[in-house]
């Protein structure tokens, strides 16, 4: 059941009465419907993982009281140990096992050694990096008391299986959701709106920019070998746009449709793409993913802390497990390689927190730094995006050549029936329209606010695109 | 909560609103359109004379040459379309009699096509913009499974098809933008392609021993007093299950079979479709064994 399919617009009005309605006079009966709900949404993918994800938050749950209630140390480590281990171990072997297996096997038999792997016919259970990012997080946080255990098994699982995030995040922490599904919610007619504008915006970056961005994208790359410097350039941009309005579409209706039961969500984007250096990217995308690795990954490394060396080491083992974590496949790795490789100058240089103010532009020189400083951060994000596409790392780094030696800036045909440049002045009017409004969580609120929502609606219904679906991306993740 | 129901019914109304006028403007579009493909030229037509009318899928449209008709004195158009099956070009002839037209011979290819009587979705979406406009089209398309969100749901026809009749052919339409599909009075030469697929295999295809579209087309010619020429037509060398062609004449013994009239595979731009050469060899036949005075 995808947010943009017809099952979740008739799932999504029957839950909103039933819990404003039939199940709204305590905080248990809210939660209790939430669980219900969520758990129907998951097992529509497939029910049998139902069971791994009530496994995994019963875990969870169970150790994190251990380790609260734990007498000694060693007690305390062994429930943190045990929780880690068995969430990474699930992950590893639905996730990384068939990788490390055939990866391991082509480096022996690269040394002429005959190796036959015996791979897992394994499906990847929809949302497992997700869910178990959100338990990990919690058993840590109570392993190192920054929280209390949840005591409430409805209320933990409800942290955990929510679902607005439950496939594809906003990866949340127990600080800001576990006390907001502690008290019982009345309803809020401006955040309710709020919602309904979030998932007007996300629907309009879903079907209008990203599904379309997809067939000229998957055109491109598909017949990359065929193609000219100007429709690879293009490619590369046209791909640029679909993971962002994929992506980011799917947390702006994640957290719409979750201000319509009033929960609040982690923003997880701020217009990446108006970013002034790549320190900025990252503080812009995927934000419950950076801050994630930052706070449990990257701080207890030893941070920036402890010398140059330790800094540009850590650096480069967020970035590449960040990489790692979309997928097991060598050029997700390579793209988070790339990424620490953009970031490496800043950190030298000191200057990886230079642009925490908002983007103002003024007539005068600075302007024009500003603008030259995004559209290059745009570009060399576009040249990392090319590893994230491409299938292997060999066709990623062929594609990028091909733009160099190709020369040729024609424009050209593709296999979606359509010109390289058509989408070109609908992707210039969506930046134009985020660029206006970025200092807004989405564009279609403020004055003359059902102008712009009618505006959205016809983009809906008469740009999108419809006849070739697309799923979330994020959902493979 | 008062507010917002009032907020969001007054959001579904707006939606509602928007998809309603959007498939007004699209419709009336579409019915202005005459120069983008073989479907709108025919729907917004008015009464016309013709010697032959082809009929039948891409194996129509590649094979048949209008102008050899045309050289013989015959008034001539392929219909043929590309991707098209049975269920469209029943339509499209139940569309040419519901404007008048008066047809002496209708040529219809009919053998791979023989084997669904299903709807060709990229072709079958060509007649949708017209479906409040026409009793033809509404019946045609009232047994077909989506017939009722397609009929009475405003725009929603446009926006399941939207990369065949969604804005980008809106503004095409607009601009007045031609399309080939009418050039060499409908028919559609090709080349010989260096890398066209010279394989087929049809093993596990079968003939519908009653094909309901193609009985339906017997009978508007039956009824229209139109001669009614159905072959099917070749294909090349490499094929496997080849005997297919055999069913078809055992369950339909009226069908001419020409599947071996042109054999070399240089005459064929791919193993079901024959290059401009092919098709004049082809059509020379056609003309020899059935309008040769």
């Amino acid at each position: 059941m995808f947010f943009n399919s017809l099952a979740f617009a008739v799932f999504l009005p029957i839950v909103f009465f039933l819990y404003w309605f039939v199940f709204n006079k305590t905080k248990s009966a809210q939660n209790a419907l939430l669980i219900i709900a969520s758990y129907y949404f998951y097992s529509c993918w497939d029910w049998r993982f139902l069971f791994l994800l009530v496994f995994s938050t019963f875990l969870d749950y169970y150790t994190g009281i251990q380790i609260e209630k734990g007498k000694s140390e060693t007690n305390r480590k062994f429930w943190f140990w045990l929780s880690i281990i068995v969430n990474l171990g699930f992950l590893g072997i639905f996730k990384y096992y068939n990788f490390f297996v055939a990866s391991f096997s082509d480096l022996l038999n690269s040394v002429g050694i005959k190796a036959s792997p015996i791979l897992l016919d394994l499906i990847l259970p929809v949302g497992i990096s997700f869910y178990t990012f959100h338990g990990l997080s919690y058993v840590i946080d109570i392993y190192y008391k920054r929280i209390k255990a949840e005591y409430n098994f409805v209320d933990y699982s409800l942290f955990v299986s929510y679902f607005p995030l439950l496939v594809a995040g906003p990866i949340e922490r127990a600080t800001h959701l576990l006390p907001q599904v502690k008290v019982k919610r009345d309803f809020d007619f401006e955040k309710a709106k709020e919602g309904v504008y979030q998932i007007i915006w996300g629907l309009v970056k879903k079907v209008v920019i990203a599904d379309t961005c997809a067939t000229y994208a998957n055109a491109i790359f598909d017949n990359y070998t065929s193609m000219n410097s100007l429709s690879l350039i293009l490619g590369a941009i046209y791909f640029a746009f679909q993971i962002y309005g994929d992506f980011s579409g799917y947390s702006d209706i994640a957290l719409g449709v979750s201000k319509l039961f009033g929960l609040d969500l982690l923003r997880n984007f701020n217009y990446p793409y108006f970013s002034r250096d790549i320190a900025e990217f990252w503080r812009r995308w995927h934000i419950s993913l950076s801050s994630w690795f930052r706070d449990y990954l990257y701080i207890p490394l030893g941070g920036s802390k402890g010398g140059l060396w330790m800094k540009i080491r850590n650096t480069f083992i967020i970035f590449v497990v960040s990489g790692f974590w979309h997928g097991a496949n060598w050029t997700y790795i390579a793209w988070g390689f790339i990424n620490a490789m953009y970031f490496l100058p800043l950190l030298l240089s000191n200057s990886n927190r230079n642009n925490l103010d908002e983007i103002k532009l003024k007539l005068n020189l600075d302007c024009v730094k500003v603008i030259i400083s995004i559209f290059s951060t745009f570009f060399i994000t576009c040249i990392a995006w090319v590893f994230f596409r491409a299938k292997t790392i060999a066709d990623a780094f062929s594609y990028l050549k091909r733009v160099m030696i190709n020369g040729n800036f024609d424009f050209q045909y593709l296999d979606n029936e359509r010109y390289n440049y058509e989408f070109l002045l609908m992707i210039g009017l969506f930046v134009l329209v985020e660029w206006n409004n970025r200092t807004k969580v989405e564009p279609l609120s403020g004055k003359r606010s059902l102008l712009r929502t009618g505006l959205a609606i016809v983009a809906i219904i008469a740009f999108g695109t419809y006849s070739d679906y697309k799923e979330f991306i994020y959902f493979q993740f | 909560m008062k507010r917002f129901l009032i907020y969001i019914t007054g959001i579904l109304i707006l939606t509602v609103l928007i998809a309603v006028v959007l498939d007004v403007i699209y419709t009336s579009i579409f019915l202005q359109s005459k120069n983008r493909g073989k479907i709108e030229t025919v729907f917004n037509s008015e009464a016309q004379k013709f010697d032959v009318i082809i009929l039948g899928s891409s194996r129509a449209n590649n094979h048949f040459v209008s102008e050899m008709f045309e050289d013989k004195g015959l008034r001539t158009f392929n219909y043929g379309m590309s991707g098209g099956h049975l269920f469209e070009a029943s339509l499209l002839l139940k569309l040419m009699i519901e404007r008048n037209y008066e047809i002496k011979n209708v040529i219809l290819e009919a053998d791979l096509n023989l084997s669904n009587d299903q709807e060709s979705d990229g072709v079958s979406a060509k007649f949708l913009p017209y479906i409040h406009n026409s009793n033809v089209i509404r019946n045609h398309f009232s047994e077909q499974k989506n017939f009722n969100e397609l009929y009475y749901i405003p725009f929603y026809r446009y926006l399941k098809y939207d990369s065949k009749i969604g804005f980008r052919e809106i503004v095409k339409i607009e601009v007045r933008e031609k399309t080939n599909a009418l050039d060499n009075l409908g028919f559609y030469p090709l080349k010989k392609h260096k890398n066209g697929n010279m394989k087929n295999n049809i093993v596990n295809l079968n003939p519908l021993t009653h094909n309901r579209y193609y009985e339906e087309i017997k009978n508007i010619c039956k009824s229209n007093n139109i001669n009614l020429i159905v072959v099917m037509t070749p294909m090349c060398e490499n094929v496997v299950g080849m005997n297919y062609f055999d069913k078809v004449k055992k369950a339909y013994p009226e069908i001419h079979n020409y599947e071996n009239a042109v054999v070399e595979d240089k005459y064929f731009s791919s193993c079901g479709h024959m290059t401009d050469e092919g098709a004049k060899l082809f059509t020379a036949r056609i003309l020899r064994d059935f309008f040769q005075k």
